[in-house]
C-alpha cells in the first residue's frame, strides 16, 4: 500500500499540542499522523488534542492511529484528546467503542479540558 | 573539477603528441643547422682554401717559368707563364666570389695588386732585358724586384689560408655548441614524451580499469542477488556517472526484489486466507444462508463465520480495522479464537471475551477488530446478538404489510482487542417467517463517492427498503452494484455481507453456498 503524506498542523497551546490533520485520514495517510503523535511522544508531559475539523473521512486505520496515540501518550504520561463535530467520526467513536473514556468535545479547548479532570 | 573521460584521454594523447612534434621540430633543425654548417665549411671555406693555395702556386710557378725562360730562352716557359696567369685570374675572380668579409677581401685585392705588379716586372721589364739580351740584368731585376713580390703574395696568401682555417675551426666549435644543445634538449623531450607515454600507458588504463572492475564486480554481485555490494568510484566522469546511476538501480532492484518477496508472502497470506474462508456452509435446516465477500485487496480484514449447534444457528461477521496483510492476520487470529472458542462450547460472552484477550495480546495498539455475533434459534426464530464495536445489523421484515427495512437497535459493545473489559451486553430480536437479518462491514457505509461523500447508514436504509423485494441473491447483488456505482467502481475497502433468511419451517432447499457450489 502506497503510503501518501498528508498535512498536518502542529501548534503549541497552553500545556497541551494540537495536531490538526487536513484531508482523509485512513490506511494510505494514517503514517503521517502516527508520525507525528512520535514526534511528541518525546516531549517531558505528552499532551495531545487532535482536531478532526478538516479530516472529511476517516476509516479504521485513522482511527486504530488515534487509539493507539492514546495509549502510547498514556504510558508516556500524557494523554490524547480530540476535537471533533463531524457526526460521521462522532458516530464511529460510539459505534466501537472508544468514544469511552477519551476526551471528545467540539473545541480544541474543551476537549484540552478532558486533561484537566 | 568534472572532466569527461573524452577530455581525459583527448588531453593526454595531445600532451604527447606535442612532446614528439617538439621532438621532431628540434631534430629537424639540429639538421638544419648541421646543413647551413656543412654549407659554409664545404661551400665557402674549403673552395676558399683551394683558391688561395691555387693563386699562390700559380704566380709561385710565374715566377719559376719566368727563372726557367731566362736561363735555357725555351719559349715554352713563356707560354706556360702566360697560362699561369690565366690561371692566377681565374683562381682570383673565383677568390672574389667566395671571399666577401671585408679582411678576407682585403687580402686577396692586395695579392692580386701584388700579383698584377710582379706581372708589370716581367712583362714591362724582366722580358725585354731578356729579350734584348741582357739575361744577367733580367735575373738581376727579377730577383731584386720579382722575389720579394712572389714572398709577399706567400706571405697574403697564408693570412688569407689562416683565415679560412679559422672560419673552419669556428664553424666546428659551433657545431659541438649546437649538438650539445640539441643533445639536451632530446633527452628532454624524450624524458617527457616516455613519462607522459608512461603515465598514459599506466595511471590512465588503471584509473578506467580500475572503476570498470569495480563496477563489473558489483554487477556480477547483483547478478548473485546481492543488491548491497559497496561500488566505491569517485571519478567524476562518465564512468563515476555511470556507477551513480548503477547505485540507483541497486537501490531500485532491492526494493522490486523486496516488492516480489512481498508479493510472494501476499499470495501465501492470501491462499491461508483462503483456505479459512467457509467455502461450503453447514446445512441451517429452518434457515437459508447466502454470504457474500468481495475483498478490495489480495488479502483483507473482513471474515465470517457460520455454524450450528443442534438448532442454534451461530453466524459472525467481523472486520479488522486497517488493511493488507496486517488485517488479514488480524482477522485470521480472530476467526481461529472464534471457532476455537466455539468449538469448545464456550458462551457467547465467553466468547469474545476470549478473543480479546487474543487480540489485545497478540496484535498493535492500533489494531482493532469489530463483530456482530448472532445466534437463531431455529425453531422460534428468536435472534440474540452481540455487537462488538460493529454497524448494528439490519433486517427486512416481511409480514403482511409489506417489506420494512431497518436498522436493530442494541446495546452496543466495544470493539476487541484494545479494552480489558469489552462488554458483553445483548440484544433480541424476534424474527418472522420470511424475515431476513443481515450482517455485514462497513465497505457497505463507508464506499466513498468520488467527491469524498460516504455512502452512508441512510443511503444504506433507503437502498435495502427499495430492493427488500428482491431475492436475497438479488438484493446482494444490486446493493453492491449500487454501492460500486456511488464509488465510481473504486471501492477501496472489502465488501461482506450474510443473509439469514429464517423459514418458520425448516427450509426444504438449501442455498447454493450451503451447497458447496460456490
Amino acid at each position: 500500500m502506497a503510503q501518501q503524506k498528508i498535512d498536518i498542523d502542529i501548534t503549541s497551546a497552553d500545556g497541551f499540542r494540537v495536531l490538526k490533520p487536513t484531508g482523509d485520514l485512513d490506511v494510505y495517510t494514517v503514517g503521517s499522523l502516527r508520525d507525528a503523535i512520535a514526534s511528541i511522544l518525546e516531549e517531558d508531559t505528552p499532551h495531545v488534542v487532535v482536531d478532526l475539523d478538516s479530516v472529511p473521512f476517516m476509516d479504521s486505520s485513522g482511527l486504530g492511529a488515534l487509539m493507539g496515540g492514546v495509549r502510547r501518550l498514556r504510558e508516556a504520561g500524557g494523554d490524547l484528546a480530540i476535537a471533533c463535530t463531524r457526526e460521521q467520526h462522532l458516530k464511529l467513536f460510539t459505534i466501537t467503542g472508544f468514544g469511552e473514556g477519551v476526551s471528545i468535545a467540539p473545541t480544541v479547548e474543551e476537549a484540552a479540558e478532558g486533561f484537566r479532570s | 573539477m568534472r572532466l569527461s573521460l573524452r577530455w581525459k584521454i583527448a588531453g593526454g594523447f595531445g600532451i604527447l603528441l606535442l612532446l614528439i612534434a617538439l621532438l621532431g621540430w628540434v631534430t629537424l633543425s639540429l639538421f638544419t643547422s648541421l646543413r647551413s654548417v656543412q654549407r659554409r665549411v664545404f661551400d665557402d671555406a674549403i673552395p676558399g682554401l683551394i683558391a688561395v693555395d691555387e693563386i699562390v702556386r700559380s704566380y709561385t710557378a710565374q715566377s719559376a717559368a719566368v727563372r726557367g725562360y731566362l736561363i735555357g730562352s725555351q719559349p715554352t716557359l713563356l707560354g706556360q707563364y702566360e697560362d699561369e696567369k690565366a690561371n692566377a685570374q681565374f683562381w682570383q675572380e673565383r677568390g672574389a666570389e667566395l671571399f666577401t668579409s671585408g679582411q678576407e677581401a682585403d687580402l686577396l685585392r692586395r695579392i692580386a695588386a701584388t700579383g698584377t705588379q710582379f706581372q708589370e716586372l716581367v712583362d714591362e721589364s724582366v722580358i725585354p732585358l731578356a729579350t734584348r739580351g741582357q739575361r744577367s740584368q733580367a735575373f738581376r731585376v727579377l730577383g731584386q724586384d720579382g722575389t720579394p713580390l712572389i714572398s709577399q703574395i706567400e706571405t697574403l696568401g697564408t693570412l688569407l689560408r689562416n683565415s679560412q682555417d679559422e672560419a673552419v675551426m669556428e664553424q666546428q666549435s659551433e657545431v659541438r655548441a649546437r649538438s650539445n644543445t640539441t643533445i639536451f634538449a632530446l633527452i628532454v623531450l624524450t624524458i617527457g614524451a616516455l613519462a607522459v607515454g608512461g603515465a598514459m600507458a599506466v595511471v590512465l588504463p588503471r584509473a578506467l580499469v580500475g572503476d570498470l572492475s569495480k563496477l563489473v564486480d558489483a554487477a556480477r554481485a547483483v547478478e548473485r542477488g546481492d543488491f548491497d555490494y559497496p561500488l566505491e568510484v569517485e571519478s567524476q566522469d562518465e564512468i563515476g556517472e555511470v556507477a551513480t546511476r548503477f547505485r540507483e538501480m541497486q537501490v531500485g532492484l532491492k526494493r522490486l526484489q523486496q516488492l516480489a518477496l512481498q508479493d510472494l508472502e501476499l499470495q501465501i497470506a492470501a491462499s491461508i486466507q483462503q483456505n479459512l474462508v467457509q467455502r461450503t456452509l453447514p446445512a441451517t435446516p429452518g434457515a437459508r444462508i447466502y454470504p457474500m465477500q468481495r475483498q478490495a485487496n489480495l488479502v483483507g480484514g473482513d471474515w465470517y463465520n457460520v455454524d450450528v449447534e443442534g438448532r442454534t444457528l451461530s453466524v459472525v461477521v467481523g472486520d479488522a480495522s486497517g488493511k493488507g496483510i496486517a488485517a488479514a492476520m488480524m482477522a485470521t487470529l480472530a476467526l481461529a479464537a472464534v471457532r476455537a472458542e466455539h468449538t469448545r462450547g464456550a458462551s457467547p460472552a465467553e466468547l469474545v471475551q476470549a478473543a480479546n484477550r487474543t487480540l489485545r495480546e497478540a496484535t498493535e495498539v492500533e489494531s482493532f477488530t469489530t463483530l456482530i455475533y448472532a445466534m437463531v434459534d431455529l425453531d422460534t426464530g428468536v435472534a440474540r446478538w452481540l455487537n462488538m464495536g460493529h454497524h448494528p445489523p439490519f433486517v427486512i421484515r416481511s409480514d403482511g404489510s409489506g417489506p420494512r427495512a431497518h436498522f436493530l437497535e442494541g446495546p452496543q459493545n466495544r470493539a476487541l482487542g484494545w479494552f480489558d473489559d469489552p462488554g458483553t451486553s445483548e440484544a433480541t430480536v424476534d424474527l418472522a417467517a420470511g424475515d431476513r437479518l443481515l450482517l455485514f462491514t462497513d465497505g457497505f457505509l463507508e464506499a466513498k463517492s468520488p467527491d469524498g461523500e460516504v455512502f452512508g447508514h441512510n443511503r444504506f436504509a433507503e437502498t435495502m427498503q427499495r430492493l427488500s423485494a428482491l431475492s436475497p441473491d438479488a438484493l446482494i447483488d444490486e446493493l453492491t452494484a449500487e454501492v460500486e456505482r456511488f464509488a465510481a467502481g473504486k471501492l477501496d475497502d472489502d465488501l461482506t455481507m450474510l443473509v439469514v433468511e429464517w423459514a418458520g419451517t425448516q427450509a426444504d432447499e438449501p442455498t447454493p453456498a450451503q451447497r458447496g457450489d460456490q
